[in-house]
């Protein structure tokens, strides 16, 4: 269908929209007209990724500025989504502008999901694959290449550097499968092919880590300009990613690795001097001007890039004492067998980045600055020294890592050594943690960078957390309802088994029997009434363990065998899948099967149970996260001294965004149904925090349940549901064709015709007072009162 | 787990026997290893204990026959002794080139010491021995050659390190005042809704009112309790952050060369008193003020028109210039006391260690 919003006419790829998808589309054009950057909380399954895609496109092809849309997602599902919704909708506007446009889609993901080399493709790590990809396609290969020696290459990479730099590809949306096609059609590289077409192209859809993770998002985004429209889909842990992005563990074993990495490069100095000392020579002339002149022989085949260095320092020149190979190697050596000592440490330690680098300066006599350096020194030697074999280095590149990072950032960051892996253990194995604490720091460039930069989520409560954390301001914060023609998802808090004990996961209370029985019975009695599949979510795998095993001593599992198929969620991904697979398999015949999963796992972030999948999700305990990590203690501190965020506010708010995350997983559009079940007697009171269109749903009969009130209302609402639903009746209210969108339309331009032209009427009375005034200039210091008196009395109308 | 260990064995197998008497880690669990920078040779402490008691021996280790004293056995500090020899270097190096960035012109100048610095430690850690002479000999020079710049700067970098230390110190300070703070905060607070409680309790049972008013009472005054803390509870963090930035400047007052010389006791707390608006004439020209000025009635008594003039002048100019909408503005958006970042950063290290558990008070429950 076809409407304007504003002056802008879009193009919307179905015959009937949603109200809500409107009021997004409304919102979204407020922000990009405005430039700023904007938080909306649209309900899941709602369309959201096509209504953001035909409004952005919509206002990229009619202004002529032709803002470029950069669109992360989480996870490389989707993406793939988002570049199928991406397809259909340049098809539809196609379809309806008789013509095609000038448009170019690409998504990009890394290099294993792309290789077409058919040695390379075959390695099963991606950093194998990037290593060995880079052994073939760096730039030294090809110059060798044209000497006439003889080296490996990668002809899909090669074939590249024939076609015209800006026209690798045809116009159109490329979807990753049709970009390996043409790839492999063409003979071309289609990891290469996305990243450089990357500047030409219209709309890219890749994941959050080319934007926020220093160390790729510098060689992969850096050339997009500035007035591009970014647009961070499922955001809901947006900030977690940023700060995972800037910590690093360091282990012992880390450690030897990197010592025999130095090694390495130490045999290599010395083979080089033998053999072309001139090359060594001139990175030392080249360092010696300055960083910025070797940064243009920075490119994509570059082996890792700097994270953090502020872009005055990449002009300054390095540090004398590492400027020379060997100099430089035995600074790294001196460094990692200062770690190496720190780890030999029996207790806890943690420290910040200052103390950190004065206690480093007293024993091994380095300075910070050198150690801020160190990153892009290692680049530059490895560059010089032609290392193919990279992945030998990769510890080595950890602690480089680290070391910039720690001589950088002085504040929010913090040191953790931890000797032993928990508090019994007799073992130590020790990890260095170094953790970020503000999420804001990964993602400031982003934000100083582009001007308009939407984060979007169906959880996001509560909207003013995240510009608190993540340091930004916005023009529009709004969190959308959901309009139902029938209530379609039962959400019920249930707070005791039948027997009126009290239900909780608390640490006190969730390992008693009558804690345990209740839940079980509550699975048992859901088990009965679902039809089709019913996914359950435990706070932590530890729980979930632990009460199967009770389960299973008191009978509850047999008695629910009787219904359902039962299937768990590991922590293996592969295990976890082939139970996903079971339960779909499952679900399509017969009785239908139920799934124990863990809120904070896999199969709660973007797996989705859409109709006959999941009927009733039931949420046991509140997933809250564990509290006695120190990191997160750490974390917590940090953020009620820097942003006023109480620890119990942030944990609880936290928790029920996971919560609500599981909720959502099994509606998954207008003419899906399901049960939500949140069992915990502490959800009573943190109702209020779930996203307003959970919360709305929830009626006041329905909080404060017990288990037997819970299944009689729930057979109610399945009775409900089984009755004859004609898409119709959803129409005008729930869905709009383009007759009702009008006539919304025209109530809203009614509307504010009604109130501009009272706004009018006002101005005319105090428009006619005046000109009266005016009218007589003699008595003008008598009326000038009369104006302002009358002028205050208007305005108090205005008020009413 | 126990791969690691074993790994570690065979990595470094040296590291649990002593290369002199032979015995292991199993045998003698407190076994301690110790160095003496003449020669770096690694040695229990029994043997140590043993062979150098008496007074300067050689060195244990074959061909090598140093002669070492006790006194110069110690602990080293790296697992690998080359680096501990190395550092040992660059400890008597860094003593003596110790010249500082601000010292030079350019910055190329500065990397280019560096280099040659770099250079010189390296030839005396891993040069032959004519090199490691030649550097030796070097440094020795260079140590003649510019004494007074070497203590100059030595004074001032353990200065510069003292201030550090005391600047930390004192967000260290600052940051744990905080959380004690807070922490006794939710200690009263919990208190507090515990009293709360029970006084209701003790209506419910002992006065004659409908429970439902008195519960409606007890939850307004809980709100209004609560809205009374939140409201407090900024204050005492913002003095706290003000005291912490007085802590930051430390810095900045100790780089005075001198404190300023005592000014003379001020009444007016520097406060300037002469008219700015208008100037005091000795005489004015005024009708009804000649007769004051000849009226003996008017002379008497120290009465002085002079005075008389600067007060009229003083209440006819006062006020003027003075806008008071805009300073109760100003006092309104009086900047909050910006915490510096350190602080929070610092509070973080010690929430890690602590034992605090938040599980406690992850419930708060109110009254009914």
């Amino acid at each position: 269908m076809k409407f304007n919003i504003g002056d802008l006419p879009v193009l919307f790829p179905y015959p009937r929209i949603y109200p809500e998808q409107y009021a997004y589309m409304c919102d979204l054009k407020k922000t990009l007209d405005a430039g700023g950057h904007c938080v909306l909380e649209m309900p899941s399954g709602t369309g959201k990724t096509v209504s953001l895609l035909s409004l952005i496109v919509a206002y990229q092809q009619y202004y002529p500025e032709h803002r470029k849309l950069i669109y992360c997602s989480r996870t490389m599902s989707e993406i793939e989504k988002a570049l199928a919704e991406l397809k259909a909708l340049m098809k539809y506007r196609e379809e309806q502008l008789g013509h095609k446009e000038e448009f170019r889609g690409l998504g990009l993901t890394s290099r294993k999901n792309l290789c077409l080399h058919p040695t390379v493709k075959r390695e099963k790590s991606g950093a194998v694959v990037d290593a060995r990809c880079r052994s073939l396609t760096a730039g030294f290969v090809k110059e060798k290449k044209s000497k006439g020696e003889d080296v490996p290459v990668c002809i899909y990479h090669d074939n590249l550097d024939l076609l015209e730099p800006h026209n690798l590809i045809p116009n159109g949306v490329w979807t990753l499968d049709g970009l390996m096609k043409y790839g492999e059609e063409h003979k071309q590289c289609p990891y290469f092919t996305s990243r450089r077409m990357m500047s030409f192209c219209n709309v890219i859809i890749y994941s959050y880590h080319y934007l926020l993770d220093p160390k790729i998002a510098e060689r992969v985004s850096k050339e997009l300009s500035k007035d591009c429209i970014v647009v961070f889909d499922e955001a809901h842990n947006i900030d977690n990613v940023c700060i995972e992005s800037l910590s690093t563990d360091i282990t012992e074993d880390s450690l030897r690795k990197a010592t025999r990495g130095a090694q390495n490069l130490e045999r290599k100095i010395t083979e080089m001097k033998e053999t072309d000392a001139d090359k060594l020579k001139n990175e030392y002339a080249k360092l010696v001007e300055g960083l910025r002149d070797a940064e243009e022989a920075r490119e994509e085949d570059a082996f890792m890039s700097n994270p953090a260095l502020p872009d005055d320092l990449l002009k300054e020149a390095v540090p004398g004492n590492i400027r020379r190979a060997e100099h430089f190697v035995a600074f790294l050596k001196r460094f990692v067998e200062y770690l190496k000592t720190r780890m030999k440490v029996r207790q806890v330690i943690s420290e910040t980045p200052p103390s950190f680098l004065a206690h480093l300066k007293e024993y091994t006599f380095i300075e910070k600055k050198p150690l801020r350096f160190c990153a892009e020194r290692l680049t530059s030697l490895v560059r010089t020294l032609e290392l193919t074999n990279i992945e030998d280095y990769q510890a080595l590149q950890e602690v480089a890592t680290f070391a910039t990072l720690v001589a950088t950032y002085e504040n929010g960051f913090l040191l953790i050594l931890e000797p032993y892996e928990s508090d019994t253990a007799e073992v130590p194995n020790p990890v260095l943690h170094f953790t970020c604490l503000d999420a804001a720091i990964a993602i400031k460039p982003v934000f100083d960078r582009f001007s308009s930069v939407i984060i979007t989520s169906g959880t996001i409560s509560p909207l003013e957390m995240y510009p608190k954390m993540l340091g930004f301001t916005t023009v529009v914060q709004e969190s959308y309802s959901m309009t139902l023609a029938r209530r379609s998802f039962l959400p019920m808090i249930v707070t005791r088994g039948s027997d009126q004990v009290a239900i909780s996961s608390g640490f006190q209370v969730r390992n008693e029997p009558s804690v345990v029985r209740n839940y079980g019975n509550l699975l048992t009695e859901f088990s009965k009434l679902t039809p089709d599949g019913m996914v359950v979510f435990f706070p932590s795998y530890l729980y979930m363990e632990s009460i199967i095993s009770m389960w299973q001593g008191m009978g509850i599992l047999d008695e629910v065998w009787k219904y359902k198929l039962i299937l768990v969620e590991t922590p293996d991904a592969q295990e976890t899948s082939l139970a996903l697979e079971t339960y779909r398999t499952a679900c399509c015949n017969g009785r239908g099967a139920i799934l124990l999963c863990v809120a904070r796992g896999k199969v709660s972030e973007g797996i989705d149970f859409d109709h006959q999948y999941g009927r009733t999700v039931l949420c046991i305990g509140v997933p809250f996260q564990y509290t006695e990590s120190r990191i997160l203690k750490a974390r917590l501190e940090f953020l009620r001294e820097t942003y006023r965020i109480r620890e119990n506010d942030f944990l609880s708010f936290d928790a029920m965004r996971h919560a609500a995350q599981c909720l959502g997983r099994v509606l998954r559009g207008k003419d899906d149904y399901g049960i939500m079940v949140l069992a915990d007697r502490r959800f009573l009171k943190k109702r209020n925090q779930l996203p307003k269109w959970i919360a709305q749903a929830i009626l006041e009969s329905e909080v404060n349940l017990s288990t037997d009130m819970a299944v009689g209302s729930a057979k109610k609402f399945l009775r409900g549901m089984a009755q004859p639903f004609k898409p119709k009746d959803q129409e005008g209210i729930s869905t709009w064709s383009l007759r009702d969108l009008e006539k919304f339309k025209e109530k809203q331009e009614e509307e504010s015709i009604r109130q501009l032209r009272e706004g009018m009427a006002d101005a005319v009375i105090g428009g006619r007072v005046t000109t009266e005034g005016n009218g007589h200039p003699p008595e003008e210091d008598a009326h000038e009162f009369d104006d302002d008196e009358l002028e205050a009395s208007m305005m108090e109308l205005n008020d009413d | 787990m126990f791969r690691n260990g074993v790994s570690k064995l065979v990595d470094n197998p040296s590291d649990d026997i002593c290369p002199v008497c032979k015995s292991n880690r199993y045998l003698n669990p407190s076994l301690q290893f110790l160095i003496n920078p003449e020669c770096y040779h690694k040695m229990c402490s029994t043997c140590v204990d043993r062979i150098f008691t008496s007074g300067p021996a050689p060195c244990p280790v074959p061909h090598c026959g140093k002669t070492l004293r006790k006194r110069g056995f110690h602990k080293a500090f790296f697992a690998d002794l080359a680096i501990e020899r190395e550092v040992d270097v660059r400890k008597r190096v860094g003593a003596v080139f110790n010249r500082r960035h601000d010292e030079f012109e350019t910055l190329l100048d500065w990397n280019n010491y560096l280099e040659e610095v770099e250079g010189l430690v390296f030839d005396i850690v891993e040069g032959d021995v004519k090199t490691r002479t030649i550097a030796e000999e070097k440094l020795r020079m260079y140590k003649e050659a510019n004494k007074g710049v070497i203590e100059e700067n030595t004074r001032v970098g353990l200065e510069e390190g003292e201030l550090e230390r005391r600047r930390e110190k004192a967000e260290r300070e600052a940051a744990r005042q905080r959380r004690l703070a807070v922490l006794r905060e939710e200690e009263e607070e919990k208190a507090d809704m515990l009293k709360t409680r029970q006084s209701v309790l003790d209506r419910l049972a002992n006065e004659d009112v409908d429970a439902n008013t008195i519960a409606a009472q007890a939850q307004k005054i809980i709100l209004k309790k609560t809205s009374a803390r939140r409201a407090l509870k900024d204050i005492p963090i913002q003095s706290n952050g003000s005291a912490m930035d007085a802590g930051l400047t430390i810095r900045g007052l100790k780089k005075k060369e001198a404190p300023a010389p005592e000014k003379p006791y001020d009444p007016f707390g520097g406060l300037d008193l002469t008219p700015a608006r208008y100037v005091l004439q000795d005489h004015y020209e005024n009708e009804w003020l000649g007769g004051a000025k000849k009226d003996t009635r008017h002379m008497a008594g120290g009465y002085s028109l002079q005075e008389y003039y600067a007060r009229t002048m003083f209440e006819a100019f006062s006020g003027l210039g003075v806008f008071i909408e805009d300073e109760v503005t100003d006092r309104n958006q009086q900047p909050q006391a910006v915490v510096a970042p350190a602080v929070e950063t610092a509070a973080a290290v010690q929430a890690a260690v602590s034992k605090t558990k938040f599980e406690r008070n992850m419930e708060l429950d109110d009254v009914f």
